[in-house]
């Protein structure tokens, strides 16, 4: 196995993890980032500078309910005859760490599951006639390629740290990869920088208590989340924690500014819903929230110290904590990447910041559970039925002898016991709504077309449908909402939606194909587009792309859109077109559209609310 | 946990040893730390926390609409529950399970797991085919504090309802029943945490017990029926996923709940759990005149509250408010009268006036307005509005 310290590259997520074996109450860390850049590797190594010993337990993402949080053991059960409890895989990770490969496609349940572990410290056991309380207080490690969809937020907001999304390595970086790979690295020197590790978290871990942070130090810190829009307490106690196990790392009793700075990095940032007040482009939409007190003090442009991030920490006491808040401010912009928003956790609710569409929640999985049921009804699960059965084998054994059957050497099972799997796909109907936003669509058709989606989603809801947002507008389409089961964010962002600039449709055939798709993997298997435009699309794909891309001709992007709706309608995605054109307009383009995805076609000046409604639900 | 201790004790004495487990060295830290002779007591502290401690109620900062709708269920249990819907991170489920250490304590027939009155066991024992009369003076009762029993959403349907109790059933033979969570939760409270994602099978079950009071399990030729009343409390996440509306529509409130804005209680939140996490004991110390205090009001108001009366003009506008609305049924009317009822009570007040209705109007209201699509005001403003018309109208008069 390679060495945590030989692992070159990825500096931040190696600050994250030793930050998190120096402050195990930190819960965890994530680290987003592209396949091959080795970032399962680093999360293995990673039990090698914890104490030894310490669980580190990899949960496989099919992991079934009772193997996750424990169960009843049938083996044991049946030879015992007295009935045998089964941990479960958080259990086993109890005071250590546990590491889930892909965290954006575990399933929903688990995840639940995970995320009531770590709020408790403990499994509450209530199945299967066990009624428990298992410890399980685990570090969790999570690692995951962005384009698999993301990690549920519920899930983010309980683990401390989350490191900034990489797309590559540097190219130094790339060359001592493989040279550590060939194994040109002495294993000796290995050993030691492992031990001076080791030595140096050991080091920190006796120093933590005797850090301290000052008060001012805190306010500067829960500004600095209040200013990012960081929501609940959370990141707040996490900040503080990082900050300071940072500082016992550097074997320091009191927290300077580069710990907060780190801290900010590693907790505040990537839970960003926005960027600090001053980064704010007041260009397409007015921001919503109101503006953050004290955000621009005018002691500013005076202040030299301010714009050097690097400054020492010998000015530290003459700081007031305004002057900190300064800098941390500074730290935040000098530290935010171009690609800040690809990452933060609900950067989706930006309508301009989507840019990066893959994004998708995880709802429903193909899990599978057992529950009593008709034998017929079903597939049956094998294990339940039997652990239910054995208990009784005695006495019914028992009682068919005095019926006088005999039956020694066979199980007797009866319709009582019978479990059915439960694959849980029954998940209703994607609906991906594709909404024109393009400068076509004047703002009282625009009106009628949000009206249109919002009672679409009302039913969704009564439904237990999913529902997916894409708009179109300028450049390219972008995915305001990933599959969710919640009206109420689609809503939102339907609420805020501006409009304007050309008519991506091509590109918004496209994200919306890639998120069905991608809902397909996740045992969605019904998925209907409901697009609601003019159909006149004037930008080409390229154009998503390639933003210096020349103009397609007429033709070319006839053919693009063509193309697009047939492969659609061949992949099996149902769809309606709702056309937003003015008759004396209409070149006919939406009915070809509709008739090229092979769906229904709406005019929607026509059409009321209910009818599409009706007819979205009736396919 | 005995085990954890001895290494912890062990490393506390000689402290270059390599420590066995996380916990272990983390215990160890602050056992270094404390100097005293006694230098195990941290890893005590903190292995007991683990077994329950809960953070104190009234260490709780802000989140005032929460922690009313739950001291008011506990006033007045008929209030029918409540719904915590808000952001991640906000204390819901911590808030929740404070809730214990407040509570009130109850008679039951001694013993009785399904934590039933005189009247209820006599009920249901003395019932049964070949049963005695069952003398009332004959039953001995206990003290227990109000239950407080968590639902988790891993939980078996089996043991929700109740089922054959394995054990015996392997040991002995017999056909016993082991009561399930709903029976355990009679007369208490039954939290469910993410209640917006619990399986559809199970929220069947809650539906129907939750409106009959009873619950029904017959199964493997064993049929019982016993007393499961219980207030419902779920909490969650709306951007996780929506609340089936007939599950919306059992709870008597719906609190909101936000992040806080304000920089100086944000850092009071940190630094009371920071202290917290520290020494539990001492934080619970610390609290623990409030804590008693906020116990003892709830007492006296759950003691004045049947002398507490309602004008019938009251009545009159709060039916106009809910008509004015347009809520269906006649929910709304009932909940918000039962809790501007216990919210006098628990103000002191023996008379309810508008004022208290105005106080929870939005907490009874809030998640029973029609859902309009197009509607861009929030549910809470809108009932504000309308209550500011009833009350403009009541004034005129």
């Amino acid at each position: 196995m390679i060495a945590f310290t030989d692992i070159v590259g990825m500096d931040l997520a190696k600050q994250a993890l030793m930050l998190l074996a120096v402050d195990p109450e930190l819960c965890g860390v994530v680290i987003p980032s592209a396949v091959g850049s080795g970032k399962s590797t680093l999360a293995r190594a990673f039990s090698g500078i914890l104490p030894e010993s310490t669980p580190f337990v990899e949960l496989p993402l099919n992991v079934t309910e009772d193997r996750l949080i424990g169960g009843v053991d049938l083996e044991a059960t049946l030879t015992a005859g007295v009935r045998v409890v089964q941990h479960g895989v958080l259990t086993k990770a109890h005071e250590g760490v546990l590491y889930v490969d892909s965290l954006s496609l575990l399933d929903s349940s688990a995840v639940s599951h995970i995320m009531d572990a770590m709020s408790r410290g403990e499994v509450l056991v209530e199945r299967e006639g066990l009624s428990e309380v298992h410890p399980a207080k685990f570090m969790l490690l999570g690692t995951y390629d962005p384009s698999d969809g993301e990690v549920r937020m519920g899930l983010l907001d309980r683990i401390g740290m989350i490191v900034p999304f990489t797309a590559q390595n540097d190219f130094r970086a790339r060359k001592k990869i493989i040279d550590t790979v060939l194994g040109k690295r002495d294993s000796e020197d290995t050993e030691d920088e492992l031990k001076m590790l080791g030595g140096l978290i050991q080091a920190a871990r006796e120093q933590l208590p005797h850090v301290s942070i000052t008060s001012e130090q805190m306010q500067a810190l829960v500004q600095t989340a209040l200013s990012l829009g960081v929501e609940g307490n959370r990141a707040d106690i996490f900040c503080i924690r990082a900050a300071i196990a940072s500082a016992a790392l550097a074997q320091r009793s009191d927290v300077e500014e580069e710990d907060m700075k780190l801290a900010i990095k590693l907790v505040l940032i990537p839970r960003a819903t926005r960027m600090p007040e001053r980064e704010a482009e007041a260009d397409e939409m007015p921001p919503q929230e109101e503006p953050p007190p004290d955000e621009e003090p005018e002691a500013e442009d005076e202040n030299t110290q301010a714009d050097t991030p690097d400054a020492e920490a010998e000015e530290e006491q003459k700081d007031t904590p305004d002057m900190i808040e300064e800098l941390m401010m500074d730290a935040i912009e000098m530290e935010l990447p171009d690609n800040i928003l690809n990452i933060s956790l609900a950067s989706k609710k930006k309508a301009k910041s989507g840019s990066r569409g893959e994004a998708l929640n995880n709802r429903r999985g193909r899990f599978v559970r057992a529950q009593p049921g008709e034998m017929r009804s079903g597939k049956v699960a094998l294990i339940p039925t039997l652990i239910s059965a054995a208990p009784w084998q005695e006495s019914r054994r028992q009682e068919s002898l005095k019926k006088g059957i005999k039956k020694r050497n066979a199980l007797i099972i009866s319709k009582d016991d019978v479990k059915i799997k439960r694959f849980r796909d029954k998940s209703g109907t994607l609906f991906i709504f594709m909404v024109d936003a393009s400068g076509s669509m004047a703002l009282n058709r625009m009106r009628q077309a949000k009206g249109a989606v919002a009672s679409l989603l009302q039913n969704a809801y009564v439904h237990r449908d999913q529902v997916a947002l894409i708009s179109f507008r300028g450049k390219q389409a972008q995915v305001l909402l990933p599959p969710s089961q919640s009206v109420d964010r689609a809503k939102r962002e339907l609420d805020v939606l501006p409009t304007g600039g050309g008519t991506p449709l091509a590109s918004a055939l496209y994200l919306g194909w890639e998120t069905a798709k991608q809902a397909r993997t996740k045992g969605i298997t019904q998925i209907m587009f409901v697009l609601i435009t003019d159909g006149r699309g004037n930008i080409g794909l390229q154009a998503a792309f390639d933003p210096n891309a020349e103009k397609a001709p007429k033709e070319q992007l006839e053919q693009e859109i063509e193309a697009l709706s047939r492969s659609i309608q061949a992949d099996g995605v149902a769809a309606i077109v709702i056309d937003t054109q003015m008759n004396y307009l209409s070149r006919g383009e939406a009915p070809k559209l509709a008739q090229n995805l092979g769906g229904r076609y709406f005019y929607l000046p026509n059409a009321k609310a209910d009818q599409i409604v009706d007819a979205a639900l009736s396919f | 946990m005995s085990q954890t201790e001895t290494v912890a004790k062990k490393s506390a004495a000689k402290k270059t040893v390599a420590k066995k487990t996380v916990a272990a060295k983390e215990k160890a830290d602050q056992a270094v730390n404390a100097t005293a002779p006694e230098a195990v007591k941290p890893a005590k502290a903190s292995s007991k926390k683990k077994s329950g401690q809960a953070f104190p109620f009234t260490a709780i900062v802000g989140q005032e609409e929460m922690k009313l709708s739950l001291i008011l269920n506990i006033i007045d249990p008929r209030v029918g529950g409540v719904l915590v819907m808000g952001h991640r991170g906000t204390g819901k489920s911590t808030t929740v399970r404070a809730l214990a250490e407040v509570l009130p304590l109850i008679d039951r027939v001694a013993g009785d797991t399904y934590n039933r009155t005189v009247e209820q066991y006599i009920e249901m024992e003395g019932g049964k085919k070949g049963g005695n009369k069952i003398d009332p003076e004959s039953i001995k009762l206990e003290k227990i504090p109000v239950p407080v029993v968590d639902l988790p959403l891993g939980a078996t349907e089996d043991r929700v309802c109740g089922t054959i109790d394995i054990e015996q059933a392997l040991t002995s033979g017999v056909k016993a029943f082991e009561p399930g969570l709903l029976a355990q939760a009679n007369r208490g409270f039954l939290y469910i945490d993410e209640v917006n994602l619990l399986d559809d099978h199970l929220v069947d079950v809650l539906l129907d017990v939750a409106a009959s009071g009873k619950n029904v399990v017959e199964r493997e030729g064993i049929s019982i029926r016993h007393p499961a009343r219980f207030v419902l409390v779920g909490s969650g996440n709306p951007e996780e996923g929506e609340l089936r509306p007939q599950l919306l529509d059992r709870f008597g409130l719906h609190a909101r709940i936000v992040t806080i804005l304000d920089v100086a209680k944000r850092v009071d939140i940190v630094k009371r759990r920071r202290d917290f996490d520290e020494d539990p004991d001492a934080f619970m110390k610390k609290y623990h005149r409030e804590q008693v205090k906020l116990q003892k009001k709830i007492e006296l108001a759950k003691a004045i509250l049947p002398e507490v009366t309602m004008d019938d003009k009251v009545l009159t506008d709060i039916a106009k408010l809910c008509m004015n609305l347009g809520i269906d049924g006649h929910r709304g009317e009932l909940t918000i009268t039962r809790t501007a009822h216990a919210h006098a009570a628990f103000l002191g007040d023996k008379v309810v006036t508008m004022k208290h209705v105005k106080d929870i109007a939005g907490l009874c209201l809030r998640h029973r307005l029609r859902k309009d699509p197009l509607e861009t005001l929030d549910a809470g403003e809108k009932i504000e509005r309308e209550l500011a018309k009833v009350l403009g109208e009541a004034e005129a008069v």
